[in-house]
């Protein structure tokens, strides 16, 4: 065997010397929980789901773990370290030039096998390892014993049982950490590859870390690996190392892929064959009998239907209610207040006008939004906890094909529901150009996000049932119009294929729904709050310079005779461009003062629905795109959310009559 | 008869070379190693297998040659598609499962294509298989696309058929490989399949280039 340079590094180093900061790499596969274990080490909070693609940048804390300070480091999921996407290809590039000092690898216990690919490649870095076998409680429920005991004395490192979204095991976790050491890998390829790595090894450039690992990887093919090397160091300095790479695969005369994968699959097997003991009768589990339901082409749908119909009746009887009485009981008396005590007029209006820094931006913000997102996000949160949402692309995937969308394009549009600006960056991994496009496009078009969804069901329920199915009909119509028509328009490429994971159903955990909660209400507070503040600000200003005025008479032919919609509206497209949910409260108070009827209504939410991306997703778009073509695809998408929005008129006023 | 594998290794050689697109004798001699057999060489050419120049310099298949190494390479290139596809690929140690790794159906199948042999070729008997007693004619496929099982339907994986090593990669990575037992539990709107404990969803393409054993009970 070629020399172990990473133990040597490891014994001069010293494990002891606690003055400096140390880097904990957190890896895994996708959905295993790498999150929750960086959030509970941490104390921190990054958002954390039931399904993959949650994490899609790699993500850095410092934090004091049993009196050593640490850089934990969250991962986008890994399969292994042969990479097949560019999520991937980061977080091996962090191993590789971090070199972390410990690696904790979190496996989801209901998927040992699967992790242990991903182990096998890990204990071949030589990096100290700690196992976090998560959801361990599942298991059990499921008849399955992990012998972790029995794993950790097979791998040489330790391996703690955990069920992470309780935080159960993060004591012992944080306990093994300093016991981390470097795993057993005694796996033998054979004879001329492993003779054939230790002559690649000493050709390496001596800076490069990891060379065995290195070695197979050329070995392997990889194209990353040859690339970066042969920029870094040039043709020249590398043509030895080439050259015996190739002399190794001339002389094994099969597929050494398949032969190194195969020596792997039998260590797998063994190890996962000698650790886990099975009860012969699966018990029947509701989540999984829930889960073939959910995805189940008849009873599929009207299961999407009837939770959509459930969350809107909770925006409508729970949180639109709620909201009423705290703009009565809190927000009444404070105007009434404020306009006796404060006589200067345009004080008073920059307080509470309509405009005013109070009424418009606080009052809307904290006393009109808050709650719909508060009662809306506890559910969709349980959804995600459930692992519902993935779902959906096996029930969709037909629409998808139709829009030129194959395969991996469909889990970033699904996640568009949750965050646009989240699924936009998701869609890095998508490899055809054409449908990283498409993708975007329809992200950012007519998908409503979490949040917009939430105050478009409470718009909509101020009208009924009928006018809530109708903006939403409208919006996937658009959507699939805009689809068909891109997919016409871009010349075709390769279709990637369409492989998806899909995350297990479990039952909701309440506190981990609680906690996700709170988090995302206060980074509403932290980011929309203020903005809700300078967009107030500012429509006051250009209010009394007589802009918005100028700009609403420039308007006025589109839209009160094509659109159909009041002036007003105008100023809600404006603090659109600031924040959707600030728009949403504006037209919540259009409905109230009587100024929108119902099919205005309805309008007003699918214009404001596909109007300007959030500011956060056009940054997003940027930097997929660039920003040429984001922004030329902003103007498209706002250009034809006004021509749709007066079709939509047309349609309902004049042919429909309503 | 007694020289047909020299005949046919010479033979192959001259096909390797059609392919590379040389014909000088020189590279036939490189090729065999200087095994080169002269007195081969004017039998195939009796034969009218191949054609020499008239110098010697030149040597090429005629097309009665080139129609018979293409059998050859075809059954070479196969057997190497079975022993590397379906039995692993375990070229370097030269250890061949074969009859841990088949099922009954295939070894039925082989024996049907081989005519029911009755002995080995060391001479000992061959003991007798269902397919002998009912002297079956044609053989089944025990191989079937993942995507024709019928809903609810367990088997077990023979091989993937990959476009590239990246999908290859991707699928073993799902842990979608020979050997394991995979349940597929729906085919629309697409194809969801469970295997070792996941439920994994893809689309038709990848359903059908998973092939399972057909019939064969899961344990």
């Amino acid at each position: 065997m070629p020399i172990l340079t990473r133990k040597e590094e490891w014994d001069r180093c010293g494990l002891s010397n606690s003055a400096e900061v140390k880097k904990i790499a957190i890896v895994g596969l996708p959905n295993t929980g790498k999150s929750q274990v960086f959030n509970n080490l941490t104390g921190t909070y990054t958002l954390v789901a039931n399904y993959p693609l949650t994490t899609v940048e790699i993500k850095k804390t410092e934090c004091l773990i049993n009196g050593q300070s640490y850089e934990v480091i969250d991962t986008p999921g890994l399969h292994c370290l042969y990479i097949h996407s560019e999520e991937e290809l980061q977080v091996r590039d962090m191993i590789f030039s971090e070199k972390p000092d410990v690696i904790i690898q979190c496996i989801d216990a209901n998927q040992l096998k699967q992790s242990l690919t991903l182990t096998a490649d890990l204990l071949e870095l030589e990096i100290p390892m700690v196992i976090s076998l998560n959801a361990i409680d599942e298991t059990a429920k499921k008849g399955i014993w992990i012998d972790s005991g029995g794993l950790s004395r097979a791998l040489g490192i330790p391996v703690i049982e955990s069920i992470a979204v309780n935080g159960i095991g993060t004591n012992q976790l944080k306990a093994a950490i300093s016991k981390a050491r470097i795993g057993k890998w005694s796996v033998k390829y054979g004879e001329i590859i492993d003779t054939g790595m230790s002559a690649i090894v000493p050709q390496l450039p001596e800076d490069v870390w990891f060379k065995q690992k290195a070695a197979v990887l050329l070995l392997l093919d990889d194209p990353f690996l040859a690339d970066y090397l042969t920029k870094k160091y040039g043709v020249e300095k590398i043509a030895q190392l080439t050259e015996q790479v190739n002399r190794v695969k001339k002389q094994f005369r099969g597929n050494i892929a398949h032969t190194v994968n195969n020596t792997r699959i039998r260590w797998m097997d063994e190890l996962a064959e000698n650790t886990t003991r099975r009860q012969r009768i699966e018990p029947n589990q509701f989540a999984t009998g829930f889960a073939r339901l959910s995805r189940h082409p008849v009873f599929g749908i009207p299961i999407l239907l009837m939770i959509l119909f459930i969350m809107y009746l909770l925006v409508v009887n729970v949180a639109n209610v709620i909201a009423g009485w705290m703009d009565q009981a809190l927000w009444a008396p404070v105007e009434a207040k404020i306009d006796s005590f404060v006589t200067i007029g345009w004080l008073n209006e920059f307080l509470i006008g309509d405009y005013g820094i109070l009424s418009l931006g606080l009052a809307n913000a904290f006393l009109t939004i808050m709650p719909i997102l508060s009662v809306f996000f506890i559910a969709f949160n349980i959804l995600e906890d459930v692992g519902y949402i993935p779902n959906l692309c096996v029930l969709t995937k037909r629409i998808f094909d139709k829009l030129g969308l194959s395969g991996s394009a469909i889990m970033p549009l699904i996640l568009g529901f949750g965050c646009k600006t989240m699924a936009t960056l998701t869609t890095k991994s998508l490899k055809s150009k054409k449908e990283r496009y498409i993708a975007i496009y329809l992200i950012a078009f007519a998908i409503p996000c979490a949040a917009q969804m939430a105050l478009n069901m409470s718009i909509l329920g101020r009208m009924g049932v009928r006018a809530f199915v109708i903006a939403f009909s409208t919006l996937v119509i658009v959507e699939i119009v805009a689809g068909v028509a891109l997919n016409k328009i871009l010349k075709e490429e390769e279709r990637s294929d369409f492989l998806q994971e899909l995350p297990a159903i479990r039952l909701p955990n309440p506190k981990a729904v609680i906690i996700k909660t709170y988090y995302r209400l206060w980074w509403f507070i932290k980011e929309a709050v203020p903005v809700f503040i300078y967009a107030a600000v500012a429509m006051f200003v250009i209010d009394k310079i007589g802009l918005l005025n100028a700009t609403k008479n420039a308007l006025e032919p589109v839209m009160t005779r094509f659109i159909g919609l009041p002036l007003e509206m105008v100023d809600a497209l404006i603090m659109c461009m600031a924040r959707h949910e600030a728009a949403a409260g504006m037209i919540i108070k259009l409905i109230e003062s009587g100024k929108l009827n119902y099919v205005q209504c309805i309008i007003a939410v699918t214009i404001t629905t596909m109007f300007v991306p959030c500011f956060a997703n056009i940054v997003a778009m940027i930097k997929q795109l660039g920003a040429k073509r984001a922004l030329s695809m902003a103007v498209i998408i706002n250009a034809s959310s006004f021509l749709i929005a007066g079709l939509l008129n047309w349609l309902l006023v004049g042919v429909f009559k309503l | 008869m007694n020289h047909k594998r020299e005949k046919d290794e010479h033979i192959e050689r001259l096909y390797y070379m059609k392919e590379k697109e040389t014909d000088s004798t020189d590279a036939l001699k490189t090729a065999m190693n200087g095994n080169m057999d002269f007195g081969l060489i004017d039998e195939l050419s009796s034969e009218d297998m191949i054609k020499l120049s008239a110098d010697g310099s030149k040597i090429k298949l005629t097309k009665k040659g080139a129609d018979y190494g293409r059998q050859i390479i075809r059954a070479h290139r196969l057997a190497e598609r079975l022993l590397y596809d379906v039995l692993g690929g375990d070229f370097e140690s030269g250890a061949c499962e074969f009859e841990h790794i088949v099922t009954p159906e295939l070894v039925d199948s082989i024996c049907i294509l081989l005519g029911h042999p009755k002995l080995c070729p060391h001479g000992t008997p061959i003991p007798e298989g269902q397919c002998c007693r009912r002297s079956a004619k044609t053989a089944h496929s025990s191989v079937i696309p993942l995507s024709e099982l019928k809903i609810g339907q367990s088997a077990r994986i023979a091989y993937v058929n990959c476009k590239s090593d990246q999908q290859l990669h991707k699928i073993n990575g799902l842990h979608l490989r020979p050997g394991v037992t995979a349940t597929l539990h729906q085919k629309y709107p697409t194809f969801v399949v469970e295997c070792e404990g996941s439920n994994i969803a893809m689309d038709e393409q990848i359903a059908s280039s998973i092939c399972v054993w057909k019939g064969l009970d899961p344990l």
